[in-house]
């Protein structure tokens, strides 16, 4: 156990906002500003706290870190047990450096109740490190329902029109895959409590994985249990045909809602099926595969299409992540050290990039209360540093070499073409018709004259002001730094990408000195 | 009747002196409700007390017809507690409307009374009677807002039903007797250990005894197809009055059918749980897609109650498969769905003292703005009730769904329905946070001030309802012993 001087770490990254919407909660109801900068205070101390661990994480060590254990309810086995290990150090830190950011955007648009307002956010980034970090599953599974309620409220109350059927849309999908998958926990935990004849560790993820290793969660069981918590997971990529809770949600969603939900919460997808679903139920993983690395084909064409089409600015980046994120689902489910890399490396940066993109739309939307491309036109003269802004993350986003969305891509693509080539050919295809709907679209906004529409808005249509640039340098500088030395990931993550891949039973190891 | 004897029965001795001692008071300070609540909560504690000290002691008393063992003390701990929180709830609305505070008070205690009589049974008579001594006060609490159409209405049915429902049982009871020769519970269970083994015939009358028991108790605990008369009966008794009913009665309900199914009939269990595995499926099934078209709250939440009722034979079919972790489940279940309903009600309750605010969803828009610790309180009673962790409400579920895992077969089929049915709970619970959170109100409502009382009974569950939550070890212990007490 590596920690600062013998602090609880992981327990501190992971409450210290909950400690914030305390204090928030008790700040005057007249002052909003105090709520803003409070929110915003306690997110900044956890995301220094967050990078002095990533500081302290010995990369080349394998298993959990800063790990901390308690009983807590014994007669089941149940502990409180956190830990990092890489990939969680990595998108621990994605969490709280988009939270921050995401309150940081909140300050100009979010003008009612601000005190509730931050209040959630902070309470919905306790949700999201703690599944994260949760090394027990019913811990993980407590944590993975309490991002739910701060996220329902947060497109609920600040939300657009339609809210109110988003937000209840997106809790049912998410309940309904999340409940089955409590089931499977339930199932498995048993399982094992039958097999060794004892409750302990029955909810431990590591002597979980163990016994599986030994072949114990194999067969119909497997089968089923994995289908459960796929179904969950898959839900929250989103997965064709599960996603069309995110389009509703995110066009709905204010901002900083749509920057958490495409940065971080469609991570735990992702997450999952690398953390638990695929060591816990191997041999099942391997059976459901094709059918994974199908739906994804499917979903990374779908989206990509639909995105084509799109006359609303939100939605077509709404349904790019649909597009992206099934390059993480194919990366995964390839089962190759590419593959993996590729698709953990995607992860982080459509975090970064699609949350950026989020943010300038919010940023127009903000100017035209309208989102619509074809009323727009010409910002590249009327607002050149806005233009300017969102060139870099579309042609980020589109993977352009040398920015960190290329590399993601590449490194997935590397992993399909190894184990399934029809599918790499397929993917590949279609990183045109992305560059061709995100191109088009910043044509459409940028090029020409100044359209009627943006004309009207005469004084209002202002160029990007300080406080928004500074939402949006942090993820420039982390897009470009992780565009030239992927490695700093990679290094990180190397101990979970084996985990896993040795866990699935198919190592391949091939080194890419390039990108390392 | 015997010094040990009274002993043994010190509590219900104390219960029914407590709500004796309300009418005392009431009859010598008329009108007043200080001194008739202090009566009430001081009366209740001695009960608590003497529970706590006589419990688990395993005596039995009149020839053993009444027993005491670590289920008696669970479920009387429990229903002292609902007992409690409904009078902390009650005056300010009771108060509002004219109505007596003191009688309401004499009448719950004697309820509960019946549901300890009940709770601490040896044999099927005196079941017979701690259930009709539960229930007929029940009646009258229902109609208990006697100038109210609605509360009459409501009163009607519950008793007409009720009462037909109690003579259907005692029809069954009558079976049994007659074919086993005796009404002790462990006698009744040795001779139909006799008859399982095949000793003795296995007689269609004793078949028709069986269907009758369960009709007569899938009546009590509102099972679908037996629950028409809940709706109506919920949503017209004065809302203190319904929070009760829907735990109070139902949880005594739920003790009848351990002692009466697990005990008596525990032999039996293979051929009456396919009864319960069906009645838990429509149940839960039915209760939820009724509940997700209901306007009003009182009537939703009435309908949720009945989902809740098939959670709970759940963790029943669990146990009749086998497994003692469901009557555990069971247990659990019970004590953390008392404590966030009658949250809820409590919340409702105060929200409608003022007379002439109904239940429906409009009243509670913009509840937020208007009242924000109610609103934030009822949020974490829904939330609680839809089965989010870290509330109570998640970890019952979590256990029933524990148990019913294990128990396999068609059991594990219900527990999938179980989390698909909780799915759809939630829509209908979110839809009042939807009104609560996110929508305006219609016209002006002025913010009302509440009690101090109902202001600690809402900390109370709030507390209980987290901390079961939170720290379910607890209580895994209590439910442990006194699931033991059974199988």
């Amino acid at each position: 156990m590596n920690s600062i001087s013998g602090l609880p770490l992981t327990t501190i990254v992971t409450f210290l906002p909950a400690l914030g919407a305390l204090v928030v909660a008790f700040s005057p109801g007249n002052k909003p500003d105090w709520a803003r900068k409070l929110a915003l205070g306690f997110a900044l101390i956890t995301w220094v706290v967050s990078l002095a661990m990533l500081g302290g994480f010995v990369a080349t060590q394998g298993g959990t870190q800063y790990n901390e254990a308690y009983a807590w309810v014994p007669a089941f086995g149940i502990s409180y047990h956190v830990g990092l290990d890489g990939l969680s150090m990595v998108l621990v830190v994605l969490t709280t450096t988009l939270s921050w950011i995401s309150i940081l955007a909140s300050f100009l648009p979010i003008q009612t109740r601000v005190k509730e307002y931050m209040i959630s956010f902070l309470m919905l980034e306790v949700g999201m490190t703690g599944v994260f970090v949760a090394q027990d599953l019913f811990l993980f599974y407590i944590f993975w329902e309490l991002v739910l309620v701060p996220m329902y409220l947060i497109i609920g109350i600040w939300g657009g029109k339609n809210r109110i059927y988003a937000t209840i849309k997106f809790v049912l999908y998410t309940l309904v895959g999340s409940l089955l998958m409590l089931v499977a926990i339930l199932a498995t935990a048993f399982t094992y409590a039958q097999t060794t004849g004892s409750w302990d560790g029955a909810f431990d993820v590591a002597k979980l994985i163990a016994f599986a290793g030994q072949g114990h969660l194999n067969g119909t069981f497997g089968f089923f249990a994995f289908g459960a918590f796929a179904l969950a997971f898959a839900i929250k990529v989103p997965m064709f045909p599960f996603h069309t809770w995110l389009p509703d949600a995110h066009v709905e969603a204010p901002t900083a809602g749509s920057v958490i939900l495409a940065g971080v919460l469609l991570k735990l997808g992702g997450y999952g099926f690398i953390r638990f679903a695929i060591p816990l139920f191997p041999e099942a993983a391997h059976t459901w595969a094709p059918v994974i690395i199908v739906l994804s084909l499917i979903g990374i064409i779908y989206g990509a299409i639909v995105a084509l089409v799109q006359p609303d600015l939100k939605k077509l980046v709404a349904y790019s992540s649909v597009s992206h994120m099934g390059f993480v689902t194919l990366g995964i489910f390839v089962f190759q050290e590419q593959g993996l890399q590729g698709a953990i490396l995607q992860m982080v940066n459509h975090g970064l990039i699609t949350g950026a993109l989020f943010l300038l739309v919010g940023i127009i939307y903000e100017r035209t209360h309208d989102r619509t491309i074809a009323k727009m036109g010409g910002l590249g003269s009327a607002t050149p540093v806005y233009a300017a802004a969102f060139g870099f993350f579309v042609f980020a986003s589109v993977g352009l070499p040398g920015l960190s969305g290329f590399v993601g891509e590449f490194l997935t693509l590397v992993g399909a073409f190894k184990a399934v080539p029809a599918a790499g050919v397929v993917a590949t295809f279609v990183m045109i018709l992305a560059a061709g709907y995100l191109l088009w679209m910043f044509q459409r906004v940028t090029f020409g004259e100044l359209s009627d529409f943006l004309k009207g808005l005469g004084s209002h249509l202002t160029d990007m002001k300080p406080i928004e640039a500074m939402t949006l340098v942090p993820l420039a500088a982390l897009v470009v730094i992780f565009g030239l030395f992927p490695g700093l990931i990679l290094n990180l993550i190397q101990g979970s990408v084996q985990a896993m891949l040795s866990a699935a039973g198919q190592v391949v190891p091939i080194a890419l000195a390039v990108w390392r | 009747m015997s010094f040990a004897d009274a002993v043994t029965l010190a509590p219900f001795i104390a219960a029914v002196l407590a709500a004796a001692a309300i009418i005392l008071v009431d009859f010598a300070l008329p009108g007043r409700k200080v001194p008739a609540l202090a009566t009430a909560f001081i009366g209740l504690a001695i009960t608590a007390l003497l529970v706590a000290v006589t419990g688990q002691s395993g005596a039995t008393a009149f020839n053993g017809s009444y027993r005491v063992d670590a289920l008696t003390t669970f479920l009387d701990v429990l229903f002292i507690a609902i007992a409690a929180l409904t009078i902390a709830y009650a005056p300010d609305y009771l108060e509002e409307r004219g109505l007596p505070v003191a009688e309401f008070s004499a009448v719950l205690v004697f309820a509960m009374s019946g549901a300890m009589l009940i709770a601490g049974s040896a044999d099927l008579l005196v079941l017979f009677l701690g259930l009709e001594l539960m229930v007929i006060p029940g009646y009258v609490l229902a109609g208990y807002h006697k100038t109210d159409g609605f509360s009459t209405e409501g009163a009607i049915k519950y008793f007409l039903l009720g009462s037909f429902s109690s003579a259907i049982f005692l029809f069954g009871l009558a079976f049994v007797w007659g074919l086993t020769g005796t009404t002790r519970i462990d006698g009744v269970s040795s001779v139909l250990t006799q008859i399982v083994a095949g000793k003795a015939a296995l007689s269609p009358a004793l078949g028709m005894g069986l269907a009758f028991l369960t009709t007569g108790v899938a009546f009590k605990i509102a099972a679908v197809p037996f629950h028409y008369w809940t709706p109506d009966a919920y949503q017209g008794s004065p809302t203190p009055v319904t929070g009760y009913l829907s735990v109070g009665p139902k949880i005594g309900a739920f003790a009848l059918i351990i002692r009466l199914f697990a005990s008596a009939l525990g032999p039996l269990a293979v051929e009456w749980n396919i009864v319960i595995i069906v009645l838990a499926a429509l149940t839960m099934t039915l209760g939820n897609l009724v509940a997700l078209t209901q306007d009003n709250v009182k009537r939703m939440l009435a309908y949720s109650s009945i989902a809740h009722t098939g959670y709970m034979l759940v963790g029943f079919a669990a146990f009749g498969a086998g497994k003692l972790e469901g009557l555990e489940g069971l247990l659990y279940y019970g004590a953390a769905y008392a404590f966030m309903n009658l949250g809820a009600f409590g919340v409702i309750a105060a929200i409608q003292k003022r007379p002439g605010v109904t239940s429906n969803l409009s009243t509670f828009a913009g509840l937020m703005r208007r009242e924000p610790a109610l609103g934030i309180l009822m949020a974490l009673f829904l939330l609680s009730l839809t089965g989010i962790p870290p509330t109570a409400g998640f970890f019952g579920k979590f256990y029933v769904i524990l148990a019913a895992v294990q128990a396999g077969g068609w059991v594990t089929a219900l527990a999938l329905l179980a989390v698909l049915n909780a799915a759809v709970a939630a829509f209908y619970y979110l839809r009042v946070v939807v009104y609560m959170f996110m929508r305006e109100p219609d016209a002006e409502i002025p913010v009302i001030r509440h009690g101090r009382l109902v202001w600690v009974g809402l900390a109370v569950s709030t507390v209980l309802t987290l901390a079961l939550g939170l720290f379910p070890g607890i209580l895994l212990e209590l439910v442990n012993t006194a699931a033991k007490a059974i199988g």
